[in-house]
């Protein structure tokens, strides 16, 4: 991403979640072919529960192109991916189809989920929830979080932070970034860009996940959170992930 | 894209979190291309279109790109 941060116009919907999925029905072709590769941060969480207790079924959410998918797949995962956007689930849905990988595919929203309590052991959250706006539809979301995992599930969560070297500011503010589509024409995307303490506050708020840990990483807040109910904590240690 | 019957299992309707029943319009084996899912409290249709079931809520179901 080669844009800069700019202010976001008075008029922006309160709702947001449904200009995502317009903005990234518009982009999701060139998008997803510039998001091959997993994060680090995601495949050492996918990786270490592989190698200890195992993946079960699995949630995506926000998936994008499916790289995430794939890679909880590809770890043994009953794996699901979920985006507002039916444009990047297509380029999800062929990727599943080129790399053959396992995963059911959804179109959804992430502050209203269309699964029932208790139904993931391990939910990936990453570079999805800064897309939602206001505040209380983010809370929202982190609340749905931890209504879809099973007692003692693990979720990875992360959002843009203000600690990422683009941006000077240091508490919390929305802002949109625009994506440049080949042949130079630009489409603005909401973000709210959390700082860390803010990030921090929004999952305490929440009474259904209790963060484990939460750090910065590239440039994200990132958060490994259980469920409130769960009375097990991993028997590795959560804080070698990020 | 198809989608697996399995996933009635664990799906539910995004607004009320209720069970769906299932309409079947076009199969292959047990996968599912084209089909309905319907609340079965609350009676909202949730389409399934080329495997993909879009189950957002329906105030945002028709903010497709213009």
């Amino acid at each position: 991403m080669s844009e800069e941060p700019s202010s976001p116009p008075a008029n922006t919907p309160d709702r947001a979640a449904g200009s995502v999925q317009a903005v990234y029905d518009r982009i999701a072709d060139h998008f997803a072919s510039t998001r091959a590769y997993a994060w680090p941060e995601v495949e050492s969480f996918v990786t270490t529960i592989a190698d200890n207790e195992g993946l079960g079924r699995a949630l995506d959410l926000g998936c994008g192109n499916g790289r995430h998918t794939e890679l909880l797949a590809e770890h043994g995962a009953d794996a699901i991916g979920v985006d507002v956007s039916r444009g990047l689930l297509s380029t999800a849905a062929t990727r599943q189809r080129d790399h053959g990988f396992a995963a059911g595919l959804v179109q959804g929203d992430a502050a209203t989920l269309p699964f029932a309590d208790a139904t993931f052991d391990q939910i990936v959250y990453v570079a999805t929830l800064h897309h939602l706006r206001p505040e209380a539809t983010r809370r929202q979301s982190l609340a749905e979080l931890g209504r879809l995992l099973r007692p003692g599930g693990l979720a990875l969560v992360s959002a843009w932070s203000t600690a990422h070297d683009r941006f000077d500011a240091e508490r919390s503010f929305d802002t949109t970034v625009e994506w440049t589509l080949p042949g130079g024409e630009t489409v603005d995307r909401y973000y709210h860009i959390y700082d860390p303490d803010a990030f921090r506050a929004a999952l305490n708020a929440s009474d259904t996940i209790e963060p484990l840990v939460v750090a910065v990483s590239s440039g994200n807040c990132y958060a490994i959170v259980t469920t409130t109910d769960g009375d097990a904590t991993p028997d590795w240690p959560v804080e070698s992930v990020l | 894209m198809v989608m697996k019957e399995s996933l009635m299992d664990i799906l539910c309707c995004p607004v009320d979190k209720h069970d769906l029943e299932l309409t079947v319009d076009t199969k292959d084996d047990e996968e599912i291309i084209e089909g309905t899912l319907t609340c079965t409290e609350c009676g909202e249709a949730y389409p399934i279109e080329d495997g993909i079931p879009n189950l957002l809520p329906p105030d945002m179901r028709d903010e497709a790109a213009a």
